[in-house]
């Protein structure tokens, strides 16, 4: 009997396709949406956190800000100058980190014979490579006797390198760098590995030299940008943060002057700007579910009365309220219910192609595919009741004077 | 065997009242075969969906095998328009989506028939009819007389005792029209107590005997 309810109501639907088919639009964009979106959000986090983990673990970056502007007052630079013993004391001052370099970075031109590029020149030390999880693939990278030294020496990055010296015989030659009308030679003692672009910058364009010769020779200062520290493992970061702003309270007497951002929070923001975005989109695509909802129900009532006569004839023949009411149930919940399936092959193709155009990885959330569809059976569940309720109730009489 | 007493029905559409049976009283035995006359609206109709259980009376009873129908629920009437009783109406009122088969099939779904059964039912009915090499084609593709003969086999196909059948002949040529009521004979013959209305005295004939309404009321004699 059930079964027989289920035919009737198909045979209802594949009468009238084209019908059947826009009337499950909107469902079938609802559905679509929220697994796209929801698929857009995993994968764009995915992508922010190998991003953000690209530049190594647990870092806290400690750059020179900008006091506020107020009460008519413009804003000006910060008056703590970072020297390059600085970092030992902030070292000291947080026994969570592990590591910390200065750092500081110009641009400026290279030449090597006919080949001229503009790119980053960064003054920094050793360390660098383990905060960063970089290593050099020939060569070496900058050490401590090199800092010592005020070496004249200089790793390139992986494409830097590549569009030097076009063979890849550059270790122990020299490169030149030129910048504000003054030009420095260097001798390369190491290329390093490819890296992806990161939030960082471009590893991969960019050369590196000890901070003590960057410092003597190029900027002809003993201010650093900036700092960068490791903490053991990511959990102290906070503790960090807080400890080396207490430093630059004692020190300064001032540390809104100073920019400390740990890496967790730099992942947090991202992660809350991503989630409210999900959940706004996720908001629309609901709502179109609702209004997908309401086309069924609009469908349905113009089919209830439409098949008044239809309705009066089979309960002249026997029918009860009951598999008058099933019928048009099942049919609206088919309606949903294709519309949803459907919508879900809608949702895997936006999802597939928008991740190849985002560049992240294509992420579909199984939660996210189940509850989606669920939610357009309750909708055509929903939406299906007034309408079958109204054709149960029909008198056979009245249904079947219908004109 | 059914039995009417003092039955009225008034319809109330809105402002105005239209008293469309007056206190009608009668009864019909198994196995009879009854025309009901009268002239345009002298309340045939009425008295026709009063009979089918399709409409409750304003007052009155009506016993249907020695019960009375006011006692039961939309359920039991359905079950009792399923079971008992088979329609014919003078505009077919055949599926017009479905094959000539599912319509016929339809009385049995609700009676809760299985697939392979109500099938092989539907098709002998259908085949008894004159209509055993069309059972797949729409009630679209068969003529008016081709129609009627559906509508009795589906009317027919639960095996009910009685038959009603509102001017059943009312939209069909006189040669159509005969056949229809061949067949009615037929089942008469068989032991269906059949109900007609009728506009025609020829086809008021080939009843045992006629009840006659006027506005409303029984005409006696
Ligand atoms: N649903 C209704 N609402 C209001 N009045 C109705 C309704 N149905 C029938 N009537 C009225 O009741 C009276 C009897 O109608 P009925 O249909 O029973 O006549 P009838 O004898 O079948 O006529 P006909 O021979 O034309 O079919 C008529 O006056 C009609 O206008
Ligand atoms: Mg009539």
């Amino acid at each position: 009997m059930f079964f027989e309810t289920i035919n009737i109501a198909l045979r209802g639907l594949s009468a009238n396709k084209l019908r059947t088919f826009l009337s499950m639009l909107g469902i079938i964009i609802g559905v679509g949406a929220v697994i796209t979106i929801v698929s857009i959000g995993t994968g764009s986090q995915q992508q922010i956190i190998s991003q953000i983990s690209n530049l190594g673990s647990n870092l806290i970056n400690i750059n020179r800000g900008f006091t506020r502007g107020w009460g008519g007052r413009v804003s000006s630079d910060a008056n703590v100058s970072f020297t390059l013993e600085m970092r030992d004391y902030i070292q000291e001052s947080s026994p969570a980190i592990k590591n910390i370099i200065a750092n500081a970075q110009g641009q400026g031109l290279f030449i090597q014979g006919e080949n001229n590029i503009r790119a980053n020149l960064v003054g920094t030390e050793g360390v660098y490579q383990d905060i960063n999880i970089y290593q050099p693939q020939e060569g070496r990278f900058i050490n401590s006797r090199d800092i010592e030294d005020r070496a004249n020496v200089i790793v390139l990055g992986a494409e830097l390198a590549q569009e030097l010296f076009e063979d890849d015989n550059s270790i122990g030659r020299t490169v030149r760098f030129n910048q504000s009308n003054s030009t420095f030679i260097f001798t390369i003692i190491g290329i390093m590995e490819d890296r992806e672009r990161g939030m960082m910058g471009d590893f991969n364009n960019q050369a590196y030299i000890p901070i003590t010769t960057y410092l003597d020779r190029i900027a002809n200062s003993n201010e650093v940008d900036g700092f960068i520290a490791q903490t053991y493992s990511s959990n102290q970061a906070t503790e960090a943060v807080n400890q080396i702003n207490y430093f630059f309270e004692m020190y300064a007497g001032d540390s809104s002057s100073v920019r400390i951002t740990s890496q967790d929070q730099i992942l947090d923001t991202m992660n809350d700007i991503n989630r409210s975005l999900s959940l706004m989109l996720g908001g629309i695509a609901a709502i179109s579910l609702v209004v997908g909802g309401i086309g069924i129900m609009n469908i349905m009532l113009v089919s209830v009365t439409e098949r008044t006569r239809e309705i009066g004839i089979r309960k002249a023949l026997g029918a009860k309220k009951k598999d008058i009411l099933v019928q048009f149930l099942i049919e609206s919940l088919a309606l949903s219910g294709i519309g949803g399936i459907l919508g879900v092959g809608v949702g895997y193709g936006g999802a597939y192609l928008i991740s190849k155009i985002g560049d992240w990885p294509f992420i579909i959330s199984p939660p996210a595919v189940i509850i989606a569809f669920s939610f357009s059976l309750v909708i055509g569940m929903f939406f299906g009741i007034y309408p079958a309720v109204k054709a149960a109730k029909l008198e056979p009489v009245e249904a079947l004077s219908y004109e | 065997m059914l039995e009417v007493n003092e039955l009225r029905k008034v319809y109330n559409s809105g402002l105005i009242e239209v008293e469309a049976l007056k206190g009608v009283s009668f009864r019909i035995d198994d196995g009879e075969m009854v025309a009901i006359m009268g002239p345009s609206g002298s309340g045939k109709s009425t008295m026709m969906h009063l009979l089918g259980c399709l409409d409750h009376p304003t007052s009155g009873s009506y016993l249907l095998d020695g019960k009375d129908v006011s006692g039961f629920d939309d359920n039991g009437l359905a079950e009792i328009r399923n079971k008992k009783i088979g329609f014919v109406f003078q505009q077919f009122n055949l599926l017009a989506k479905t094959s000539i088969l599912h319509n016929v099939e339809v009385p049995l779904i609700y009676a809760g028939v299985g697939r392979k059964k109500r099938r092989k039912i539907a098709t002998d009915v259908l085949t008894k009819v004159g209509l055993g090499h069309r059972l797949d084609h729409h009630p679209n593709e068969i003529s008016g007389g081709q129609k009627q003969r559906v509508a009795v086999a589906r009317a027919l196909v639960n095996n009910p005792s009685l038959i009603l059948a509102d001017e059943p002949t009312g939209n069909l040529d006189s040669k159509t029209g005969d056949e229809i009521m061949e067949l009615f004979h037929q089942l008469n013959d068989q032991g269906h107590t059949i109900v007609l209305v009728t506009h025609s005295d020829e086809i008021a004939d080939h009843a045992d005997r006629t009840i006659r309404l006027l506005d409303g009321e029984l005409v006696k004699g």
